[in-house]
C-alpha cells in the first residue's frame, strides 16, 4: 500500500523553480530519508507534504486522498521540527497533550495517553517542567512525544538530530530505528547527514537541485549509485572521481585515466548514447595497495586508529585509499597498487549517468 | 584595580551623575515647589532650599478644582484607547507578518507613512467630521481620534515583536491540529505578550499625554482630560498659582511614574525591538 | 471534488493560487480589515478632505465657505508669513535636532559604562520623554519665570548675569529656550535607541582597537560611531520629522511669540483655523507644510541610501 505519493509536484518561489517535477511513491511502513545538500529541496518537499507550503503544481496524496487543499490539521500527520518548536509557555505535559486537545480527545482520556508516551520516551519526571528547563536531548524527545501521542498515519521529521552533539546523535539514531521497528509507522525523514540516512532508512531519496537523483535502498545507493552526484555524495571518505576517456580495443573497454589504462570486459559498460568521455569513480576500499602491476607514490598517510586514509599518485592521477590500521606505510614510498575491477564505477562525463551495465 | 583605573571610574561616575542631576532638575524642582508652603514661593529672590513641607496645594487641587473629573476623563480615555488599539493592532500586525496577499507591502508602507503625518493637518477635517456625526465635545470623539494616531505606531511595534516569534511554533501548532486562528491564540499571543504589554503601555502614555486633539475636539469641562484641563485652569484663573500647577503636574504624572518604576523594562523593550529597526 | 477535477485544475494552471493558499490570504485580509477601516476613516479621509478644504475659504465657527481654487496657496506662498515661518521652523528643527542627537549619543555612551546605580540613572534620564508636554512646559515656565524662577536666580548667583532674564518674551532668548526645552524633552528617545545598539557592539572590537593603540576618543570615532550609523540614520530622520511637526511644546511655551519669532508652521495652521477663523487657509498652510516635509524626507532618504554600506 502506498502511504505518500508525490505526483509531478512542482514548486516555484517567485521566478525561481525550486522543484521542477517530483515523482515519489513512499510505501506504508517505510522509513524514507530525503537526503541531499542544503538547498536541494528536501525540506521544501517535506513542508509541502505537511501542508506548510503549497505546491505550485502537481498532486500530493496521503493514502489515496489528494491533500493539496487540506490544511495541515486535516492531513493526519505529525511533525518533528529541527528546532523542536516546543511551546515555551506550556509544560512538557501540556505540550504533549496539545495535539489531543486540538483533535477533541475528551479531557478525561488525555492524561493516560500523555503518560503512555512519556513512559515510552522516559519523560516521566519531566512532565511538569517548561521547555527552557530541559536539555537539547530532552527537548527532542518531548518533540517526538508530541508527534507520537496522536498516532497519525505519517511521521515527518525535519533534521531532528542536527542540533545534538555527536554522542547524543548516535544514541537518538538508535532510538529512532527502534521506534520505527516497534511502531511500524511510515516515516519521512529529512537530513543532510548520510550516516543517518544510511543507518535508519528502508529507502533513501537522494535529491539535488530540486530533482530526485536516486530512490533506492541504502545498499543499492552505496554500491550502484545512479549518477556521479550520488556517487560522490555518499561514502566517507568520498569516492575518488577521475575524468578520462574510454576506447574500445580488442574486445575490451579500456579506460584511459591520465597515464593509466584499465581494461574492462566488453559487457561491463553500456555505452549506447554515451560519449567517449567518462568519469571513473573508485571507493577508497576498492583501491588496493600492495598488489598489482602498477606503481603508485604515497603522498599522505592519515592514521585514524582502526584504519588509515592514504593519498597516492599513480600515472598522474590522485587516489584516496583506506587500509587497515596495522599496515605501516610512509609518505614517499612507492608501492604496487591496483583497483578492484568489479567495483569500478563509470559515469558519462557530460550527463553524469551511470554507465555500468548491470545496475 | 590600578589607581589610574579607580580615578577614571570615579571621574566617570561623577560626570554621569552630575549630568543626571542636571537633567532631572526641572522635575525635581517641580516636586519641591509643589510641597512648599505658599509663603515661601512668593519670595523674591527665590530660595533653593525649602524650609517647610505642606500638602495643601495637593489638597486644594483635589477638592477645589475639577481636577478629579479631568483625571477620571483621562483615565477612561487612555484605557479605552489602549484596549481598542491593542485589539485592532494585534490582529493587524499578525496579518502583516504571517499572511501573504496582494498589496501587503504597500499597506505596511502606507501605515508607516501615516505615522509621520502632522496631526495639525488632520485635526481640521477630524473636527468637521466629529461635528457632522454629532460627537463633538465628547470623550468618544477623543477615543476615536487617539486610536488613529496610536494605531500606526502600535502596528509597527507589534509587527516587529511578532516577527521575532519563530514561525516553527505556529507550524507545529498547525500540524498538531490547530486552525490558523487557533495557532494565533494558543501560541502567538502568549509569546507576544511582552510585546503587547509594551505596546499597551506606549499607547496608554500617548493617550494620557495628548494635548492638541483634546484642545481642538473638546471644549466642555465635562469631557476635558487632564492635559487641556490643567492648562485651562492656568489660562482662566486670575492669578497663576504656580504651587497649584506644580501639584497638578505631579499628580498628572502619577500613572507615568507608576509605569516607569515597575514596568520600565517593557517600555525600553519597545524601543529595542520595534522602535528603531528599519 | 473528484481527483480528476483537482488534477485538471492543478496541472493546467501551474501558476494559479490553490484554494488553501487563497483561503489563508482571505483570512489575512480579514485580520487587517479593522486597521484599514480605522486608518482610512480617520487618516486617509481627513487627509484628502484637508487637501479639498484648502481650495475653499471657510469661516470656522459656522463652517460656511466658498470656492477659491488655488487662491489660498497663492497667498501662502506669496506672503512673507509662510516663508518666515518656514525659516523659524527650520531654525527650531535644526537646533533642537542637533542637541538631541549630540546629547543623546553622549548620554548613551556614558550610560553604557558601569556606573553606580546605573538603572536608576537611566530611569531619571528617560523620564522627560514620557511625561506630558503640558507637565514639561509647566515645569520649565516656572523655572523661566522672571519673578520667581529659579534659573535667573542661579545664573545671577554664579555671576553670569546680573538682572533676571526674560527667557520666553524676547529674542533670541525665546528661540534658544524653546530649542533647549525641546532637546531636554526629546533627547531620551535618542538615548534609548543608541544605548540599545551600543550594547550589541562586541567588546572585542574595542579591545582590538586598544591593542592597536587607539585612545578613548579614537575608539569612539573609529569603532562606536560607524557602528551607530544605521541607528542614527533612522533616529535622525524620525526626530527631524517629529520635531518639524511639533505643536504642543512651542504652543504652550511661547504661543509663537514674541512677535511670531517662534511661530513654527504647525502653529500657523492652528492660528489660522481657530484664531483667524480661516479654515481653508489653515488647510492650505498644512498642505504646504506636508509638501516641504515630504521633499526633505525624500532628499534625506536618497542621500542616506547613496552612501556606501
Amino acid at each position: 500500500m502506498v502511504a505518500v505519493t508525490f505526483d509531478k509536484v512542482r514548486k516555484v518561489f517567485g521566478s525561481v523553480v525550486a522543484i521542477p517535477a517530483l515523482d515519489l511513491a513512499i510505501g506504508s511502513g517505510e522509513f524514507v530519508s530525503l537526503l541531499g545538500p542544503s538547498g536541494c529541496g528536501k525540506t521544501t518537499t517535506l513542508r509541502m507534504l505537511a501542508g506548510l507550503e503549497q505546491p505550485s503544481g502537481g498532486r500530493i496524496l496521503i493514502g489515496d486522498r489528494v491533500v493539496n487543499d487540506q490544511p495541515p490539521a486535516a492531513r493526519d500527520i505529525a511533525m518533528v521540527f529541527q528546532s523542536y518548536a516546543l511551546y515555551p509557555h506550556m509544560t512538557v505535559a501540556e505540550n504533549i497533550a496539545y495535539p489531543l486537545r486540538k483533535r477533541g480527545v475528551p479531557k478525561a482520556e488525555r492524561p493516560a495517553k500523555v503518560k503512555a508516551v512519556a513512559e515510552l520516551l522516559q519523560l516521566g519526571p519531566l512532565l511538569d517542567r517548561k521547555p527552557r528547563q530541559l536539555s537539547g536531548g530532552q527537548q527532542q524527545r518531548v518533540a517526538l512525544g508530541r508527534a507520537l501521542v496522536r498516532e497519525p498515519k505519517v511521521f515527518l521529521l525535519d533534521e531532528p538530530l542536527s542540533n545534538l552533539d555527536a554522542k547524543l546523535r548516535a544514541h537518538m539514531r538508535a532510538e529512532l530505528i527502534e521506534l520505527h521497528r516497534r511502531l511500524g509507522k511510515t516515516m519521512v525523514y529529512v537530513t543532510h547527514d548520510q550516516l543517518e540516512a544510511m543507518t535508519m532508512s528502508t529507502r533513501i531519496a537522494v535529491m539535488q537541485g530540486g530533482e530526485l537523483q536516486q530512490f533506492d535502498t541504502p545498499a543499492e545507493i552505496y554500491h550502484r549509485p545512479a549518477n556521479r552526484f550520488v556517487a560522490s555524495f555518499i561514502g566517507t571518505p568520498a569516492m575518488t572521481l577521475i575524468d578520462g576517456a574510454v576506447a574500445v580495443d580488442n574486445q575490451r573497454h579500456v579506460l584511459h585515466l591520465g597515464e593509466l589504462a584499465i581494461a574492462l570486459p566488453l559487457q561491463a559498460l553500456d555505452l549506447k548514447q554515451a560519449s567517449e568521455k567518462v568519469t571513473v569513480g573508485v571507493r577508497p576500499e576498492d583501491v588496493l595497495i600492495g598488489t598489482g602491476e602498477d606503481k603508485a607514490l604515497i603522498r599522505i598517510v592519515e592514521p585514524t586508529g582502526h584504519e588509515s586514509i592514504v593519498t597516492l599518485n599513480a600515472g598522474g592521477v590522485t587516489f584516496t585509499a583506506r587500509v587497515p590500521g596495522d599496515r605501516r606505510l610512509t609518505a614517499g614510498e612507492t608501492v604496487p597498487f591496483e583497483l578492484r575491477r568489479d567495483n569500478i564505477h563509470v559515469f558519462d562525463q557530460v550527463s553524469g549517468r551511470r554507465l555500468n551495465s548491470h545496475g | 584595580m590600578t589607581a589610574r583605573q579607580s580615578i577614571k571610574t570615579i571621574a566617570v561616575n561623577l560626570l554621569a551623575w552630575a549630568l543626571v542631576l542636571v537633567i532631572s532638575f526641572p522635575l525635581i524642582w517641580m516636586v519641591v515647589t509643589s510641597l512648599r508652603p505658599q509663603s515661601e514661593l512668593i519670595r523674591i529672590p527665590p530660595s533653593l532650599i525649602p524650609k517647610g513641607i505642606t500638602f495643601e496645594h495637593y489638597a486644594r487641587m483635589l477638592w477645589e478644582t475639577p481636577f478629579l473629573r479631568y483625571f477620571g476623563n483621562s483615565m477612561i480615555l487612555a484605557v479605552s484607547t489602549t484596549a481598542l488599539v491593542v485589539l485592532i493592532g494585534t490582529l493587524g500586525a499578525y496579518s502583516l507578518v504571517r499572511f501573504t496577499y496582494r498589496g501587503r507591502e504597500t499597506l505596511a508602507t502606507l501605515v508607516l507613512f501615516t505615522y509621520l503625518l502632522p496631526s495639525v493637518v488632520l485635526i481640521l477635517p477630524l473636527y468637521l467630521l466629529m461635528v457632522k456625526i454629532g460627537l463633538a465635545n465628547t470623550l468618544p470623539s477623543l477615543v476615536i481620534a487617539y486610536t488613529t494616531f496610536a494605531l500606526p505606531y502600535a502596528l509597527w511595534l507589534l509587527r516587529s515583536f511578532m516577527a521575532g516569534i519563530p514561525e516553527d511554533l505556529e507550524s507545529a501548532a498547525l500540524v498538531d491540529g490547530a486552525s490558523r486562528i487557533g495557532a494565533f491564540i494558543d501560541v502567538v499571543l502568549p509569546q507576544a505578550l511582552p510585546g503587547i504589554i509594551s505596546t499597551a503601555l506606549f499607547t496608554f502614555i500617548l493617550a494620557w499625554n495628548e494635548y492638541l486633539y483634546a484642545l481642538v475636539l473638546v471644549n466642555s469641562d465635562q469631557a476635558r482630560p487632564l492635559t487641556t484641563g490643567v492648562m485651562n485652569m492656568l489660562i482662566t484663573s486670575f492669578n497663576i498659582e504656580w504651587s497649584l500647577l506644580m501639584a497638578a503636574s505631579v499628580m498628572m504624572s502619577i500613572p507615568l511614574i507608576i509605569i516607569f518604576t515597575f514596568l520600565q523594562s517593557h517600555l525600553t523593550r519597545g524601543f529595542g525591538a520595534g522602535g528603531v529597526k528599519g | 471534488m473528484t481527483d480528476s477535477q483537482i488534477s485538471l485544475r492543478a496541472d493546467s494552471l501551474p501558476k494559479a493560487s490553490l484554494s488553501l493558499e487563497r483561503r489563508y490570504s482571505l483570512l489575512g485580509l480579514l485580520l487587517i480589515a479593522p486597521t484599514v477601516l480605522v486608518l482610512s476613516a480617520v487618516i486617509v479621509y481627513p487627509l484628502c478632505f484637508a487637501i479639498y478644504l484648502s481650495l475653499f475659504s471657510i469661516y470656522t465657527p459656522t463652517l460656511q465657505g466658498s470656492w477659491v481654487g488655488l487662491d489660498n496657496y497663492a497667498q501662502v506662498f506669496g506672503s512673507g508669513t509662510f516663508w518666515f515661518s518656514l525659516f523659524v521652523t527650520l531654525i527650531w528643527t535644526a537646533g533642537t535636532l542637533f542637541l538631541q542627537i549630540v546629547f543623546g549619543v553622549a548620554m548613551a555612551v556614558i550610560l553604557n559604562q558601569n556606573i553606580f546605580l546605573r538603572s536608576l540613572a537611566r530611569s531619571l534620564v528617560l523620564f522627560p520623554y514620557f511625561i506630558s508636554t503640558v507637565v514639561a512646559v509647566l515645569a520649565w515656565r516656572w523655572i523661566f519665570n522672571d519673578l520667581y524662577g529659579i534659573l535667573s536666580f542661579i545664573l545671577i548667583k554664579i555671576g553670569i548675569i546680573d538682572m533676571p532674564l526674560d527667557f520666553l518674551g524676547s529674542m533670541p532668548n525665546a528661540m534658544v529656550s524653546v530649542i533647549a526645552v525641546g532637546a531636554w524633552k526629546f533627547f531620551p528617545f535618542v538615548v534609548i535607541a543608541v544605548l540599545a545598539r551600543l550594547q550589541t557592539i562586541p567588546e572585542q572590537l574595542y579591545e582590538a582597537a586598544t591593542m592597536d593603540g587607539a585612545g578613548p576618543i579614537g575608539r569612539f570615532f573609529d569603532i562606536t560611531l560607524p557602528q551607530l550609523r544605521d541607528v542614527l540614520t533612522i533616529v535622525i530622520l524620525l526626530r527631524a520629522i517629529w520635531d518639524f511637526k511639533e505643536f504642543d511644546l512651542i504652543f504652550l511655551l511661547t504661543g509663537g511669540g514674541p512677535l511670531n519669532n517662534t511661530r513654527t508652521l504647525p502653529l500657523i495652521v492652528y492660528q489660522e483655523a481657530f484664531g483667524l477663523n480661516r479654515m481653508g487657509m489653515a488647510a492650505a498652510y498644512a498642505v504646504a507644510m506636508m509638501l516641504i516635509m515630504l521633499a526633505f524626507m525624500l532628499i534625506y532618504l536618497h542621500r542616506a541610501r547613496e552612501r556606501p554600506a
